[in-house]
């Protein structure tokens, strides 16, 4: 009898587990329920906010002078707040005109002293973000005459650097140009800190929603704003819930107690796509993944040396293999979505040119040098490849794995020899890439690889001047075909972003396109 | 250390009366010895944190940040001082409960352990119950039952218990149970949609009690036990070993013979006679787990999503926080510390010949 049961139970518990879960959604319909790793936040103060995801939930607590916006798959600075801005003839002085009637979330009105204000506490906080600030020629030292006040609804912000106008007001989309509620961070300001610690985990804006708690690694909860002035939210809450997990955000998605999936693995993303009730959503990623050569050691101080490296690896196998087809084929330094964007991809694997450039060099028999790459699974794998890739022209590659920050540690120190790493874009402007993949002087990835090269150089700063953008997209043409041929850089891809997405959940392609540059949290509903 | 316990016991020896204190003789040599392990855990921590190649400001700022500004901070963190300037400046701060500022929160690290600590302490409390309450019952029944099915049964779940990694039996089990059967809720403390109670002690059932809170009680309570018994698995497993060996010595003794040859009821010799007897090894072992449990939180918190100090040390490791590292490593070494003593006092105070 006993035996009986045992069975019985055990055949109940197979039919369960065998039989297919076919779940609705048990999120409330005015709700939106995010599976992600909250345990990266570190702030949601916009002064001081860095990471993506922080910089994601800011956008929908704060409004801005002017955020991107997109038209025809580009991303463009748009008015926001200010529903117009003046550039003085010179380009030096940009005049914006704030809207009237837009209220905070608190009832103030939003005028000329909580902009000037913002952009103090900004360059008083000096939180790792501030050298964008220094960028436009603005730190604490100067903050009060570069950020004028003209009247209530009217603010100057100098430009002195002459940056061109997409550069300059790009910078400003970021979070820290979210502009603050003065009477709000003031009331709870603590010896002079802005308001800083108060920020942390409450919200002071003027966007759609109002932060309504942040308990740390549990969940952050964001409700619609019912003083926005712009399009109203359709979504009342939206809740970040803390899933570190990417087995467990998958299981929340599929079961319907979440709405979204953040921070998938690609292979649950691939395999999420076979289900009806989600759906898999991909979108060009504000990131590059490149291999970098140091040209002050050995063979590589060679360009034809360099160049051989480029025709040795086989971008289409990265690509396809190792992301699983999760990244796009963008070998220019601009990524897809950006203006000016040069949509060559010159390289493919060519094993005979590549030998015959290395036996021009003097290199017949290749040579022997140390690759350096950091931990990620991802990484390890691109770099195993590139030494296979590298061994069939007679190049031996040893690969050396570092944690992240000790790679980039040994990286900034130009102690590399060949290294694989990537690079997070700051704002949606070539000139984001132009300098550090260009221009030696910005001290960053050209600097890195001792790459001191003075035309290259030119042609950055150059481009970052132009303020007509005809001639300016020419410049960064010209700059990416010399780039090409003679910079120290493999380009492998330009990342994509994804998330698993109920289907009840609609627009997400629409808010998300531009991510991490740009959110817009009220074109999403259900 | 044994030295070390010599050198005290003589310190303890000589002092006025020193002979004749018994128990609280023995808990002050507990106590100091106590001290100079912290001190031990202190100076490795330390030491392995600042001495590995790793840059923690490069982590915490990202690979985008130019030179200057990887400098900047680390003047304005004083990660430019000479080490051992450094370790002086630890101490000091640790001796005034100063563990530093974590560099990801900005939070001084003692308050974030108070933040994220209740939630530990609460997975922790209930794994013990359960690797308690099922190692004993696991062990006894398998030494009463040598070598039949519940004995080989009770090995093999003890075996599985210390061989299995945690983060696989944890999302084998929400797999079944919270996916595909749908009897237990998924993960995290509470629903996402059940309002939680208001903080007093910070451990959800406790709190909800207080405020009479039922529906938060009951949901928190099916929320622990998966990770409760996750975490508690290999306790379990090493309770019910240490139990079924300790059990079978003592149903080998005479007065459990003697219980049985004067016709008591098997389950009265078992309960009173053998099991009472047997526990005492099981006590020591009770301390212990409830130490690895602490440590073993850090995986069970990250597939659990569950909001504690594992998690909390976990993501300080991600971006080398050293100061958030090193201050909830000495905090759980304490408890640990803590914990021991307690356990050995209660050996000592029901065994006297532990004192000597």
């Amino acid at each position: 009898m006993k035996k009986l049961l045992f069975l019985m139970v055990v055949v109940l518990l197979l039919v369960a587990l065998v039989n297919p879960v076919m779940a609705k959604s048990r999120v409330p319909k005015d709700t939106l329920v995010i599976a992600a790793n909250t345990g990266i936040l570190i702030s949601l103060d916009p002064a001081v906010v860095y990471e993506v995801l922080g910089a994601v939930i800011v956008n929908g607590l704060y409004d801005k002078l002017v955020d991107y916006g997109v038209e025809n798959g580009t991303l463009v600075p748009q008015p926001e707040l200010a529903e117009k801005w003046e550039i003085s003839s010179d380009g030096k002085v940009f005049t914006f005109y704030l809207r009237k009637g837009v209220k905070f979330a608190s009832g103030n009105p939003v005028t000329a002293d909580d902009v000037v204000f913002s952009f103090k506490r900004h360059a008083f906080i000096e939180s790792p973000s501030v050298w964008l600030l220094h960028e436009l020629g603005i730190d604490k030292t100067n903050v009060e005459e570069k950020v004028k006040k003209i009247d209530d609804y009217t603010v100057q912000i100098s430009n002195d650097k002459g940056l061109a106008p997409n550069i300059f007001l790009g910078i400003l989309t970021n979070s820290f140009g979210s502009i603050v509620d003065k009477k709000v961070a003031l009331q709870h300001e603590k010896n002079g800190d802005f308001g800083k610690d108060w920020l942390t985990d409450h919200s002071a804006g003027a966007g759609p929603y109002v932060l309504a708690s942040w308990e740390r690694n549990s969940r952050v909860v964001m409700r619609a704003n019912p003083n926005y002035w712009g399009e109203k939210p359709k979504l009342k809450t939206i809740i970040f819930l803390d899933v570190p997990e990417s087995t467990n955000q998958r299981l929340l998605v599929e079961k319907g107690d979440a709405d979204v999936a953040w921070n998938l693995e690609a292979q649950h993303f691939i395999e999420i796509q076979g289900n009806p009730d989600i759906q898999a959503v991909m979108l060009p990623g504000q990131a590059n993944e490149y291999l970098a050569m140091n040209c002050s050691w050995g063979p590589l101080k060679d360009p034809k040396v360099r160049l051989a490296i480029k025709y040795a690896i086989d971008y289409d196998e990265i690509i396809n293999d190792i992301m699983q087809g999760l990244a796009l084929k963008v070998q220019g330094f601009i990524p897809k979505g950006y203006f000016g964007y040069v949509p060559d991809n010159p390289f493919s694997q060519n094993i005979e040119k590549a030998k015959q450039l290395l036996t021009e060099a003097g290199y017949p028999d290749g040579f022997e040098v140390e690759l350096l790459t950091n931990d990620s699974d991802t990484r390890k794998n691109e770099a195993v490849k590139v030494q296979a890739d590298l061994a069939k022209v007679g190049i031996k590659a040893n690969i050396v794995i570092m944690k992240a920050s000790q790679m980039y540690s040994k990286y900034r120190k130009q102690g590399h020899q060949i290294i694989i790493a990537g690079w997070g874009i700051d704002y949606a402007d070539p000139d984001a890439l132009a300098k550090p993949f260009a221009d030696y002087k910005a001290h960053q990835l050209a600097w890195r690889n001792v790459w001191y090269d003075d035309y290259a150089a030119e042609l950055a700063e150059k481009a970052a001047f132009e303020l007509d953008s005809k001639k300016r997209a020419e410049i960064y043409k010209e700059l990416t075909h010399y780039w090409f041929e003679n910079g120290p850089f493999a380009m492998f891809y330009q990342t994509v972003s994804y998330w698993a997405v109920r289907k009840e959940v609609k627009g997400w392609e629409d808010a998300f396109y531009g991510y991490s540059m740009r959110v817009d949290w009220t074109k999403l509903y259900k | 250390m044994d030295e070390a316990l010599q050198i005290i016991t003589n310190i303890i020896h000589d002092l006025p009366g020193g002979k004749e204190m018994g128990l609280l003789n023995f808990i002050i040599k507990r106590l100091l010895l106590m001290i100079l392990v912290l001190f031990g855990v202190l100076c490795i921590v330390f030491v392995i944190a600042n001495v590995i190649p790793a840059d923690p400001i490069g982590a915490l700022l990202g690979g985008n940040a130019p030179p200057e500004v990887v400098d900047q901070y680390k003047h304005k963190l004083g990660l430019d001082k000479p080490l051992a300037q450094r370790f002086v400046d630890y101490i000091a701060g640790v001796l005034r409960w100063d563990l530093g500022v974590s560099l990801r929160t900005n939070n001084p690290v003692t308050e974030d352990i108070r933040k994220f600590f209740p939630a530990t302490l609460e997975l922790a409390i209930m794994a013990t119950l359960i690797s308690v309450s099922l190692g004993i019952w696991l062990g006894t029944a398998s030494a009463v039952n040598r070598n039949k099915g519940v004995d080989h049964f009770a090995r093999i779940f003890s075996i599985l218990g210390v061989s299995m990694p945690v983060f696989w039996t944890g999302l084998l089990l929400l797999l079944i149970f919270y996916y595909k059967l749908g009897w237990l809720p998924g993960p995290g403390r509470l629903d996402i949609f059940i309002f939680p109670p208001k903080t007093v002690t910070g451990l959800i059932l406790i709190d909800s009690i207080i405020e009479g809170n039922w529906t938060a009680f009951w949901n928190g309570l099916q929320h622990l036990i998966m990770p409760a018994f996750v975490l508690g698995y290999g306790g379990t497993a090493s309770i019910a070993r240490i139990t079924r060996a300790s059990m079978l010595d003592c149903l080998r003794q005479d007065y459990v013979r003697t219980a049985k040859a004067k016709g008591l009821n098997k389950r009265l010799v078992i309960k009173r006679h053998a099991l009472r007897n047997a526990l005492i090894p099981t006590v020591t072992i009770i301390g212990l787990t409830f130490g690895s449990l602490l440590e073993g939180a850090v995986l069970t918190e990250t597939v659990f999503s569950w909001p504690g100090l594992g998690r909390y040390i976990t993501n300080g490791y991600l971006v080398l926080d050293y100061p958030a590292i090193m201050g909830g490593t000495l905090y759980i070494a304490l408890i640990y510390s803590i914990a021991n003593l307690i356990v050995d006092i209660l050996y000592a105070f029901l065994d006297p010949r532990m004192r000597v």
